[in-house]
């Protein structure tokens, strides 16, 4: 018999005396007791991720709601205009221009006729740098219009129309756009 | 029908306890001798059966059915942790050479459990590179593409150690024989 024949026969002889080793059965108890753990936490985690996912989704919906409610602020043309005093209309009697068909009393928004607006144009020949504001719809005579050198008829100088204006948070209006219906 | 390895390993990960069980239940015998053959500890061999079959739970997804079988990558895990236990004891390797001695004719005595012992020391004084090859090839009846797999090897590698493995396993028990 060769050398290396006899060893592997030797080794046999032992793989066969181990055949029916096996780990204690304290082993597969401890494994299982891990494995439920295990479980109940990847479980744990799920629910979690998944009440994440659903918060997230509910604060975009809520964001898209609300963004949707006010038009999206244009950039101001570069070309400077004399700034014009703005006034806020008490209880005004707008002439939208052209005619709006309805009255502005807020009503749901499918009900309501689209807007269509200008770009803005700034009230400010040098402004501070803008970091935050608000858009205030408000009236004004329609000679502002033709103040940013918009074409507006003669005998309509008087009437009133609808306006955005953008307030800085220092207070200051920055900046105008015109509104109409459609 | 014999449902494979990979679909229980599979099912285990999205939380069938039945499935992890039947994965246990087939394979832990393979890895704790494996252990045992390596470390010639009972002990360490029960911790590394553990830790492997936690590794598994823990780690499962990085198994790639192309790179091998379950078993395999199983072999790997306690490989690893038995490579890492011997580290933390390195003369353990050396313990039994010297303690070699017993029957003049090793194959005579194979059935006695004394010389099976002697044949265990005799594993376990092979430093760990050959050790490995032998335990898996030898006495977990490893093909060599599953051992080169577990080692991380060629197979040419597997085949030169487990050849030098089995001549300084030779070299240790005929030098009992003879004396």
């Amino acid at each position: 018999m060769k050398s290396g024949d006899w060893v592997v026969t030797a080794l046999r002889a032992l793989a066969e005396h181990d055949r029916a080793r096996e780990a204690p059965e304290e082993v597969e108890t401890h494994l299982l007791a891990a494995f439920r753990q295990n479980r109940s936490k990847t479980r744990t985690r799920r629910k979690a991720r998944t009440v994440g996912l659903a918060t997230l989704a509910v604060a975009a919906g809520i964001m898209l709601f609300f963004a949707g409610l006010h038009p999206p602020l244009k950039q101001a043309a570069p070309t400077p205009v004399r700034p014009q005093p703005v006034e806020v209309a008490a209880a005004p009697e707008p002439m939208p221009i052209p005619e709006p068909k309805a009255t502005p009393k807020p009503r749901p928004r499918k009900r309501q006729p689209r807007e269509i607006v200008t770009q803005f144009f700034p009230l400010l020949d040098v402004a501070p740098p803008f970091e935050r504001g608000e858009l205030l719809r408000v009236t004004v005579p329609a000679s502002t219009m033709r103040s940013v050198g918009l074409p507006v008829n003669e005998e309509r100088l008087g009437d009133r129309v609808y306006a955005d204006v953008l307030v800085g948070e220092e207070g200051l209006a920055r900046a105008i756009r015109f509104v109409s219906y459609e | 029908m014999i449902v494979t390895d990979a679909a229980l390993l599979e099912q285990a990960l999205t939380g069938a306890e039945d499935a992890f069980t039947a994965l246990y239940r087939r394979r832990q015998g393979s890895v704790y001798r494996f252990a045992l053959q390596m470390t010639g500890s009972t002990a360490i061999a029960e911790d590394v059966t553990q830790e492997a079959f936690l590794a598994l739970l823990l780690h499962g997804t990085r198994y790639d059915e192309a790179r091998g079988t379950v078993a395999s990558f199983l072999y790997g895990i306690a490989r690893n942790l038995v490579m890492r236990r011997l580290d933390r004891r390195p003369d353990a390797e050396l313990e039994y050479v010297d303690e070699i001695a017993g029957p003049e004719d090793v194959l005579e005595d194979l059935t006695r459990r004394e010389s099976i012992e002697h044949v265990r020391q005799a594993v376990l004084s092979l430093p760990p590179v050959f050790r490995e090859v032998i335990v898996l090839c030898d006495l977990q009846d490893s093909s060599y593409d599953e051992a080169a797999a577990v080692l991380d090897c060629p197979v040419g590698t597997v085949r030169s150690r487990l050849s030098r493995g089995r001549a300084m396993l030779a070299k240790k028990l005929r030098g009992v024989a003879v004396v």
